[in-house]
C-alpha cells in the first residue's frame, strides 16, 4: 500500500501546528475526511495540503517548511516522512512509531519523548531532547537520532533512552541529564554535561573544557557498551556512523556538584 | 521391552511441578564462567535440602551470548516462584556478583524473577541503570571494574524429578552405563541432571521408621538388603544407580530419558547391564508420568 502523502500548497504566513497529523488519528478517514480535520490556525488540512490517496499508517509530508511545527507530536504508532525541514518540537511526546525528517529541525525536537524512533537526516535545534516548557524532564525513552549537529542544550533534563548526534553538539549538551544515555560523535561545546545528575554521556572525542565538577576516574572497559554495540548493530545501516564503538573509554564522574553519580565517557 | 540385552521395565517415573529459570553467567573466558556456574549450581542437588535443583545446562560460546562474551546457561527448579526467587537472588548474589568478570543475564521470557533488582543496592548508590533494547541492566561497581547483571530473568512452570534406574552386575558397571547416558543427555538443551555427575545413588523412597524424616533409602533397590526385605533386584545385581532429570518442558524430560536409557542400553548386558527401571511413588504424589516402554517405543 502507498503512503498516504500531504503535499504543503505553499508556505504558511505564520507557523502551522501539525500535532493533529498523525497516523492513528487519519487512519480509516479517506481524503475528504482528512482534508476536514481543523488545524489550529483556523484553517483544514485541505486547505494547506494536497491530500493524495494511501495507507495513513505511512504518511508522507512534503514541501516542509521550518514554519511546520509540531509534526508526529504525540504518535504512537505508524511511521511519518517528512521531506524538508521543520519547525519546532517535531516528535514532541512521541510514544511509539517512527518519524524520520529529511531536513533539518527545529528547537525541541524530540523533547519529552516516551518510545519510538525519531531520525533527522540533518540538523536540530536547541534543546533536542530536552524538556518542554513547564516540563521537568526531557526524553523520557525511544531513540532519538540526528545525523547531523545538535544545537545547545541538546537532552537537557533526559530521564531515560538513547539519543545520538552524529555531528557535533552545542553547548551545555546534556545538561542537568537525569538518566539515559546521549552519545555525540562529534564535538561538543563548553559545559557538556553540566548539572548531571545521573546518566551517560558518551564522546567520541575528548572534549576542550569539562566543568571543573567532573573529576577522572580512569580508562575503564565497560561491559555495557558491548550491549548496546549489540543494540546498534541490529539496525547496523542507520547507526552506521557510530559503530563500531570503542572498547575502551575514559571515564570522567559527575557532575560532583549534584552528587557525582553521573559519568561522562570519553573513547579512548 | 529388551535392548541390547537390557531388560526395560514397564514403569514410569513419576514427576513433578516446578518452577524454573534460566540465567546466563559470562566472563572473560569460560574458565571464570565455569567458577561463577559451578558455585551458582553447587549444593543445589534436591528441592528437599537445597531449595533448588540447578545445573549447568550447557556451554555459549560468544556469539550466543548478550556482551558478546563466552559463558554458560544454568536452569534453576524450585517447587515454587517464591522459593526459586529466594534461591536466584541469594546465589547470583553469593557466586556471580563475587566472581571476577562475571556478567548475568536472562536467559529466558516469562513472569519477572529478581535478578539485579535487589543486588544493585550492592552499589550503595553508586549503581547506574541502563536500558538497553527495551530491557533493564545494572551497573554495580566492584572492585574490578562493573557488574553487569539484568534487571529480571523469566520463569516458567517445568519439570523436575524425571528419573530412571540402571541396575547392573556392580558398581563400575553401573557408573559406566550412567556415565554414557550423561554424556548423551548433557547434550541436549532445556534440561540438567542436578546430582554430582549427573548421578544418584541414594535413591529415596517416601517416609522412614523415623517419624522426623519424610523420606528414607529406596531399601527396594539397596543390594546389601536383598533378602531382608522385599527386593527388586535380580540376584545378579551387585549395584544400582539413578539418574534425576529436570526439564522446562515435559517433552525435554521425555527426550532425555530416551537419550539416557538408550546410551545405558548401549552398554548392553555385555556391559554387565541388567535392567532400566524407574522410581515412582505410585503414580499418587506427581504430576507428570513417564512410562518407559512408550518413550522407548
Amino acid at each position: 500500500m502507498t503512503a498516504l502523502a500531504l503535499t504543503l500548497r505553499s508556505p504558511p504566513a505564520r507557523q502551522l501546528d501539525l500535532s493533529a497529523l498523525i497516523p492513528e488519528r487519519l487512519s480509516g478517514l479517506n481524503a475528504t475526511q482528512v482534508g476536514a480535520i481543523p488545524l489550529q490556525d483556523g484553517s483544514c488540512v485541505g486547505d494547506r495540503f494536497e491530500i493524495g490517496a494511501g495507507d495513513a499508517h505511512d504518511l508522507v509530508i512534503r514541501n516542509s517548511c521550518t514554519l511546520l511545527t509540531h509534526i508526529g507530536a504525540g504518535m504512537r504508532s505508524g511511521t511519518i516522512t517528512v521531506e524538508g525541514d521543520c519547525g519546532a518540537c517535531a516528535g514532541t511526546a512521541m510514544n511509539g512509531g517512527r518519524l524520520n525528517i529529511n531536513g533539518n529541525a527545529g528547537a525541541l525536537a524530540g523533547s519529552a519523548m516516551k518510545a519510538g524512533m525519531l531520525r533527522i537526516s540533518g540538523d536540530a535545534g536547541d534543546f533536542a531532547g530536552g524538556a518542554p516548557d513547564g516540563e521537568r524532564q526531557g526524553m523520557r525513552g525511544g531513540i532519538l537520532l540526528i545525523d547531523g549537529n545538535a544545537g545547545d542544550r541538546a537532552g537537557e533534563r533526559m530521564r531515560r533512552g538513547l539519543m545520538l548526534v552524529g555531528g557535533n553538539a552545542g553547548a551545555y549538551c546534556g545538561a542537568n541529564m537525569l538518566a539515559g544515555t546521549l552519545f555525540v560523535a562529534g564535538k561538543v561545546g563548553t559545559m557538556p554535561g553540566f548539572s548531571l545528575k545521573r546518566g551517560t554521556l558518551l564522546l567520541a572525542h575528548a572534549p576542550e573544557h569539562l566543568p571543573a565538577t567532573f573529576r577522572d576516574s580512569g580508562e575503564h572497559s565497560l561491559l555495557f557498551l558491548a550491549l548496546l554495540e549489540r543494540q546498534l548493530l541490529l539496525d547496523r545501516r542507520t547507526f552506521a556512523r557510530f559503530l563500531p564503538l570503542g572498547k575502551k573509554v575514559r571515564r570522567y564522574c559527575g557532575d560532583l556538584a549534584w552528587g557525582g553519580t553521573g559519568e561522562i565517557l570519553v573513547f579512548a | 521391552m529388551i535392548r541390547n540385552g537390557v531388560a526395560i521395565d514397564d514403569t514410569f517415573a513419576e514427576a513433578f511441578g516446578m518452577r524454573a529459570t534460566r540465567i546466563l553467567i559470562t566472563a572473560l573466558n569460560l574458565k571464570w564462567a565455569y567458577h561463577a556456574a559451578r558455585a551458582v549450581t553447587s549444593y543445589a542437588t534436591s528441592v528437599i535440602g537445597c531449595g533448588c535443583e540447578a545445573g549447568i545446562e550447557r556451554e555459549l560460546p560468544a556469539q550466543e551470548t548478550p556482551d558478546g562474551r563466552p559463558g554458560l546457561s544454568v536452569l534453576l527448579f524450585a517447587v515454587s516462584g517464591k522459593e526459586l526467587a529466594k534461591q536466584v537472588e541469594r546465589r547470583v548474589g553469593q557466586c556471580v556478583l563475587t566472581a571476577p568478570t562475571c556478567a548475568v543475564f536472562a536467559g529466558l521470557d516469562g513472569e519477572p524473577v529478581n535478578l539485579g533488582r535487589n543486588l544493585r543496592y550492592f552499589g550503595d548508590g553508586f549503581q547506574m541503570s541502563k536500558v538497553i533494547g527495551g530491557k533493564r541492566y545494572w551497573r554495580i561497581p566492584v572492585m574490578d571494574g562493573e557488574f553487569l547483571c539484568e534487571e529480571t530473568t523469566g520463569m516458567i512452570k517445568a519439570v523436575g524429578g524425571g528419573n530412571f534406574l540402571v541396575l547392573a552386575r556392580g558398581q563400575s558397571e553401573a557408573l559406566a552405563a550412567c556415565e554414557a547416558a550423561i554424556d548423551a543427555m548433557s547434550k541436549l538443551p532445556g534440561v540438567v541432571m542436578p546430582f554430582p555427575g549427573g548421578i544418584v545413588r541414594s535413591g529415596s523412597k517416601v517416609g522412614s521408621k523415623y517419624k522426623a524424616l519424610a523420606a528414607s533409602t529406596n531399601a527396594a533397590f539397596c543390594p546389601t538388603l536383598r533378602g531382608a526385605v522385599k527386593s527388586e533386584l535380580p540376584a545378579a545385581a551387585g549395584a544400582v544407580l539413578e539418574i534425576v532429570i529436570d526439564g522446562l518442558t515435559e517433552a525435554d524430560v521425555r527426550g532425555a530419558m530416551r537419550a539416557g536409557i538408550d546410551a545405558a542400553c548401549g552398554v548392553g548386558a555385555a556391559g554387565g547391564i541388567l535392567r532400566i527401571s524407574a522410581g515412582n511413588y505410585g503414580g499418587k504424589l506427581g504430576q507428570f508420568h513417564f512410562r518407559l516402554h512408550e518413550i522407548m517405543q
